[in-house]
This record gives C-alpha cells, sequence and structure tokens, in this order.
C-alpha cells in the first residue's frame, strides 16, 4: 500500500542545506494501522509531505498503491489531515465537504447523502449551514477528518492525529480509527502521545533527527507498557538510537 | 475530464470568496455613489452631462473592477499557503496546473461578475439620463475588458508567486495603472537611445502586455452617430480577433511562468 525506499529530503539550498529525513526506509501494508512517533523536528511532518507530494525528495523513493507518491493518481485512494487544519472561513461545513469530495471525484448525488453521514461520523451533525468561520479549533479539527474520510479512502494518512481536541474528541477520534481499522483501511498517522498509539497502531514506527531508529510491533509495545511507562521507553530508544530493549 | 471538472469546482471556490467577502461590494459602493454625484451635477447641460456621465462611469468601472481583480488575484496563492488551506485540496487527485487553472478562472468569473454589475449600473445611468447607447462599442469595450481581466490575473499570480503578498498587490496596481504611461513613454525614448536601450525596448514593448489596447473607452464616451457615422462603428471582427489573439499568448505567457513557479514548489 505504501513503501519508502532510502529516501532523503532537505530544506534550503547550497552550504544553508539543512538535512530533514535522511535515508528513511519502511513499508505499510493493506490493512495495516502504523503509528509514526518521533520528537519536534524529527522528520514525520516531511515523510508525510513527500506522500503526499507537497515536497519532493532529494533522492530515494516513495510510492503510493504502487504509484509514485505526488502523482494525482496516487492520491485518488488517500485520505489526508493536515497537522495544522484551517479551512476557507467563507464557506460552509457542507459547502467545503462538497468542494472535497466533488475534486475526489465524487458524484454530487453521493455528496448529498454522504456529506450528512460524514458530519455525524465526527460528531457535527446539523452544522452542515454554518460557516467555519464560527468554527471552534477542535470543530475545525473534526471537520479536517471529515474531509480526510469524505471519499471513503483506502489510505487515511494523519499528521498530528488528535491535534487540538479535547478528551471527548479524542475519543470519538479513537473510536472512527477503530471503526475504520474494522473495515479494512490502511491508517499511516504521525503522533506525539504514545498512550493513542499504543491503543490503536499495529506497528510503531520511531524516527529521530531524520533516521527510523526502531520499529516496534503492538505486541511489543504492550510488554513494555507493563514493565515502564512508555515515555520512558521512548526516551530511552532516541537516546540510545534505537538499541534499547523492548 | 475530471481535471476541467476539478478547475472548475476550484473557480466555484474563487467565486464564492469574492461573492461573500465585503471588498467587491465596498468597491462597487463607492463606484456607485460617485456615479451619482456626477448624475447630480448640471452645470454641463444635458449633452456634456451625459459625455461627462460616460468617461467617469467608464474610467471608473475599469480601475475598479481592475483594483477588485488585483485583490482576489494577488490574494489567491499566498492566502492558501498561509492558512494551509492548499493541503487538503492538493490531497485530491488534483495536478497543480489543475490547481492554478481553477483559481485563474475563479478571478475571472469574478471579474466578469463585477463588470455584470458595472455594466448594469452604467446602462441605467445612460437610460436615465437619456443618451445615446453605443451598444456595439459598448459591448465590445466590455469584452475586451474582460480580457485584460484576464491577463491581469495572469500577471498577478506571477507576481504573487515571485514576491509577498503586498509588493504584488501594489505592483500589479502599479503595473495596470502605468501601463499607458509605459507604452506613450517607450515610443518616445525609442528614438532618443543608443542600440542596447532600443533592444531594452523592443524587447519591453513584447514582453510587456498593452493594456491599452484593451481600451475602447474613448470611442464609448465620444460616440456622437450623427457625426461621421463611420467613425463610431464597432471594431472589424479581424481586430477583435487579434486582441483576443494577443491577449491570450500573454495570458499563456504569464500563466506558463506562473505555473513554472509553483509546478516544484515545496508546500
Amino acid at each position: 500500500m505504501l513503501a519508502v525506499d532510502d529516501l532523503v529530503v532537505s530544506y534550503g539550498r547550497g552550504p544553508k542545506r539543512v538535512p530533514a529525513v535522511n535515508g528513511i526506509t519502511f513499508r505499510i501494508d493493506a490493512g495495516e494501522c502504523v503509528g509514526f512517533i518521533g520528537a519536534n523536528g524529527a522528520g514525520k511532518s516531511t515523510t508525510l509531505k513527500v506522500l503526499m507530494g507537497f515536497i519532493y525528495a532529494d533522492s530515494g523513493n516513495a510510492e503510493v498503491c504502487g504509484l509514485p507518491a505526488g502523482a494525482p493518481e496516487s492520491r485518488r485512494s488517500i485520505g489526508y489531515l493536515p497537522e495544522v487544519a484551517l479551512y476557507y472561513p467563507f464557506m460552509k461545513a457542507g459547502e467545503l465537504l462538497e468542494l472535497y469530495g466533488a475534486l475526489g471525484g465524487m458524484a454530487r448525488g453521493d455528496l448529498r447523502s454522504r456529506i450528512p453521514e460524514v458530519l455525524k461520523q465526527v460528531g457535527l451533525d446539523g452544522r452542515q449551514g454554518q460557516l467555519l468561520k464560527t468554527f471552534s479549533k477542535g470543530m475545525q479539527q473534526r471537520l479536517g477528518i471529515a474531509q480526510a474520510l469524505i471519499t471513503k479512502p483506502d489510505l487515511l494518512i494523519m499528521d498530528e492525529l488528535t491535534s487540538g481536541l479535547d478528551p471527548l474528541g479524542r475519543y470519538d477520534l479513537h473510536e472512527i480509527i477503530r471503526g475504520l481499522k474494522k473495515d479494512g483501511r490502511t491508517i499511516f498517522f504521525s503522533s506525539h502521545e504514545l498512550s493513542e498509539v499504543e491503543a490503536l497502531c499495529d506497528r510503531v514506527i520511531l524516527i529521530d533527527r531524520g533516521r527510523i531508529i526502531r520499529e516496534v510491533t503492538q505486541a511489543e509495545l504492550r510488554t513494555v507498557g507493563r514493565e515502564r511507562s512508555l515515555e520512558a521507553f521512548f526516551i530511552e530508544q532516541v537516546r540510545s538510537g534505537g538499541t534499547g530493549d523492548a | 475530464m475530471h481535471d476541467m471538472r476539478c478547475a472548475m469546482v476550484i473557480a466555484k471556490s474563487v467565486l464564492l470568496e469574492a461573492v461573500r467577502r465585503k471588498e467587491v461590494y465596498v468597491i462597487i459602493i463607492l463606484c456607485c455613489a460617485l456615479i451619482g454625484v456626477v448624475m447630480s451635477l448640471d452645470f454641463f447641460g444635458l449633452h456634456g452631462l451625459v459625455k461627462f456621465y460616460r468617461e467617469v462611469a467608464l474610467q471608473l468601472m475599469g480601475i475598479s473592477c481592475a483594483l477588485a481583480v488585483i485583490l482576489l488575484a494577488t490574494r489567491q496563492l499566498p492566502r492558501e499557503f498561509e492558512i494551509k488551506t492548499i493541503y487538503p485540496l492538493l490531497a485530491r487527485p488534483v495536478g497543480r496546473l489543475t490547481f492554478l487553472l481553477g483559481k485563474g478562472l475563479g478571478v475571472c468569473a469574478a471579474a466578469a461578475f463585477c463588470l455584470a454589475l458595472f455594466m448594469l449600473i452604467y446602462v441605467a445611468g445612460i437610460l436615465s439620463l437619456g443618451g445615446d447607447l453605443a451598444w456595439g462599442l459598448f459591448l465590445q469595450h466590455i469584452y475586451l475588458q474582460m480580457l485584460q481581466m484576464a491577463l491581469l490575473t495572469a500577471v498577478c499570480f506571477m507576481l504573487s508567486l515571485l514576491i509577498n503578498y503586498d509588493a504584488a498587490m501594489v505592483i500589479g496596481f502599479l503595473f495596470y495603472s502605468a501601463s499607458g504611461i509605459l507604452s506613450s513613454a517607450s515610443l518616445v525614448l525609442y528614438d532618443l537611445t543608443n542600440n542596447a536601450g532600443r533592444a531594452l525596448l523592443w524587447l519591453a514593448n513584447y514582453a510587456l502586455p498593452q493594456l491599452v489596447l484593451f481600451d475602447l473607452s474613448k470611442k464609448v464616451i465620444h460616440y456622437e452617430p450623427a457625426l461621421r457615422a463611420e467613425l463610431w462603428r464597432p471594431l472589424s471582427f479581424g481586430i477583435m480577433a487579434a486582441l483576443t489573439f494577443y491577449a491570450l499568448c500573454h495570458t499563456l505567457l504569464y500563466g506558463g511562468v506562473s505555473y513554472y513557479l509553483f509546478r516544484r514548489r515545496a508546500l
């Protein structure tokens, strides 16, 4: 479903060039739910942006559904939630979802029934006609999830899954993710919340300073969780460059 | 087919922005207020007043429409980058060329909306003053203004990708307002300069769009069918086709440069 091989990405030019991702390789199969964990500036968002075609790699390969990442066709089966979710303030929630659904190739008739359904799914039922400039940060985040789900994508890529959500919003979103997992969707998300990753993911990829330092399965994470805190484990892995015990 | 539908959907969102934000209405209301003041003046006599009205109304409409287009066009891309609305939009199967095309079509649709409103105001004013309306010339003038706005949109997109939003807006407006002066100045300077200067002026003459070519307002203002009727006929099909071709070439040139700048831009 998703393959990254020896990906190198840097920002800036010439002597001011700063490496952001430094030769990472990983693979995600259909139906998997994978978390991408790392400190700020570790290269998580950069990797996700390459997969979406927002920035271009210096070298290496990234493929989505067998197509080169960035090709418009590769995005047909992706639902994407950006790290900072802001939407056109002059639009109403229903109009925004109609815009994204139409761009995703949905027919107008299908959108008419899908929009109320997806708004209900994210806890925004009845808000279809409300202008987005009146939405709170949490409501915008929920709407962001709705726009990612509008086309019923096979692959969900989410940057900072629950950022800006209150505990109730987090709980709702976790339930949505569990439902999508049951449906067999592939989910790849970055997060700072270790407990969230443990609760939702089949596998976790740890990244630090542009390099993958460790891949951990859910079973390993649970074992770790019984022995010591996940935070302690994460810090230990970062400090040891991924050689610490699981 | 999908690309065209995407471009139209994006264009619709730009038009919605133009209609829902207040600035277009402020420009139109100010323009109407000024036209209203002109219509209330009576020291020209009716004949002079009609001409004065035509002149002021057409100039105001041209400037107001250009201002609305410059504000809207220069804002489109920087605003998408700034508030990051571009991410969910380009996360769909939409190419960057389609995105740019949709934005351009949207600004042109907003320009057409402004021009249509101004056209109604102008016609209502002329009819209430009992003046002659040169329909053929007037419609040609509106069509040429529309071409001018499309060209201006492409220039503004390019500017907004090269420099920051504020600078792009100022330069866009300077370019629009100084285009006529630049054209006539280059003709005068051509005879006064050396070969290198002439080469530069020649290049500027062909590379920079001559916006004055799309201004038929003088003919519409001084329309006097009673005096030498052949002078006031609409422009021939050949001239209109040549002007359309000229606008198309420059719009494609500046649109092409915009796409080149946007194509591999890191978002």
